[in-house]
């Protein structure tokens, strides 16, 4: 079956390299001229001198090319055009003409020699969606600062390991919280006294810890 | 609509007007409205097949993603086909379902449809009827999917057995499509026929 797929291309894409070898090395610049008549005509759209321009049109839009990428199939497209193909399928990347396997990084990019900008067209146009990644939370790497490895304590660095930064959240609601309960309330007694008890259970585990 | 799909139905269209199947009348495209959201397609039936000489109509409806996504295809004309709704005309082909590319154009779908019209794909049916009646008894098939041409898409060649049947069934106060459906689908058979119109 791919042996099939890539006949296709290679006929189809013998064209345009036959055309420009026959050009010559020599009559460059009558070639870049006609070239740019041709870019003109596609613009237009008309159609009156689609047989040479068809060569350098993009596969999706129908249009000379721009910012041109071509796949290892051989077939042209327009970089954002076969971005938004690729987005539109992501799990079943082919190519839009022979159905081949294609995927961003096995296309080239064609820089003329006219264009001025020479930036890979890849990284200019739609850019890609940076990965979502979130860092794990930081509590396994801190028990080891309190030199506590003797093994038998696993559990133990669990249930360190959450205390402090108990405490520490309560004291952020209380210094920062957006509505500190007004003093007097129920909520402002409760708090406080919450506060309390959790302060002296840190005092009585830090004594513990230390004669311990 | 999204630029990019317009610029390209309207090349599309006039592809497909100036190509060589439109010169010899197999395939054909007309605006519906100005807007080129919505086209008439028209095939031509392939020679060699019960739809040879008719010519079919279909509602061409393109999407604000095309052709990043297929255009929403279905025969208006009724057709008596295995992977065509004979009911509503929706068509069951892989191009305009999960196998579509964005390189396809109008002309490639007309193209497509004209043969599948040639190559029927009665293990992937659209209308379980009609497949079995394919499978099962191709030659009423062949005859059926004729006479509905004849009935429906232009084709002068009729059948006077199967024209008197459904006459009679008129006769009876059935209307005449309701009467070719049930006589296509009981495989011409006048009792079953009647027997599942008035049960």
């Amino acid at each position: 079956m791919s042996s099939e797929h890539q006949n296709l291309p290679v006929s189809a894409s013998l064209r345009s390299p036959a055309r420009m070898a026959t050009a010559g090395p020599s009559s460059t610049s009558d070639s870049r001229s006609e070239s740019s008549n041709n870019a003109s005509g596609g613009a237009e759209g008309n159609g009156e001198d689609a047989t040479d321009n068809s060569n350098f049109e993009c596969n999706i839009c129908l249009d000379t090319a721009k910012d041109a990428v071509i796949s290892m199939c051989g077939h042209l497209f327009c970089w954002p055009c076969l971005h938004q193909w690729l987005e539109t399928r992501p799990n079943n990347q082919t190519c839009p003409v022979c159905k081949a396997a294609i995927s961003r990084e096995k296309v080239i990019p064609l820089y003329g020699r006219g264009s001025g900008n020479q930036q890979d067209p890849r990284d200019k146009l739609p850019p890609r969606p940076p990965g979502q990644r979130t860092e794990p939370e930081p509590h396994n790497g801190f028990m080891p600062g309190f030199g506590f490895g003797d093994g038998g304590g696993f559990q133990f660095h669990f249930g360190i390991g959450a205390f402090p930064f108990g405490i520490f959240t309560t004291f952020n609601n209380w210094g920062a919280g957006a509505v500190p309960p007004a003093p007097g309330t129920q909520q402002y007694q409760e708090e406080r006294f919450l506060s309390q008890v959790l302060m002296a259970m840190a005092l009585l585990f830090l004594l513990w810890l230390i004669l311990v | 609509m999204a630029n990019i799909a317009i610029q390209r139905i309207k090349r599309e269209f006039k592809e497909v007007i100036k190509s060589d199947e439109a010169q010899k009348c197999a395939i054909n495209v007309e605006l519906v409205g100005d807007d080129y959201r919505e086209l008439r397609g028209e095939i031509a039936g392939p020679p060699d097949t019960p739809y040879e000489g008719a010519t079919f109509h279909l509602e061409i409806k393109v999407p604000e993603t095309y052709p990043f996504n297929p255009p929403k295809v279905k025969f208006v004309t009724k057709i008596w086909h295995p992977n065509i709704s004979s009911v509503t005309g929706a068509i069951c082909l892989d191009i305009l379902k999960d196998q579509w590319a964005a390189a396809m154009t109008l002309r490639t779908v007309l193209l497509s449809l004209q043969a599948l019209l040639a190559a029927a794909e009665p293990d992937d049916p659209q209308d379980a009827v009609v497949a079995r009646q394919f499978k099962e008894n191709h030659a009423l098939f062949l005859q059926t999917a004729q006479y509905w041409s004849h009935v429906h898409a232009g084709v002068p060649k009729g059948n006077s057995e199967f024209s008197n049947k459904v006459r009679c069934l008129m006769d009876m106060g059935v209307g005449e499509h309701q009467a070719l459906v049930a006589l296509s689908s009981c495989n011409w058979d006048m009792d079953r026929a009647i027997e599942q119109l008035f049960s």
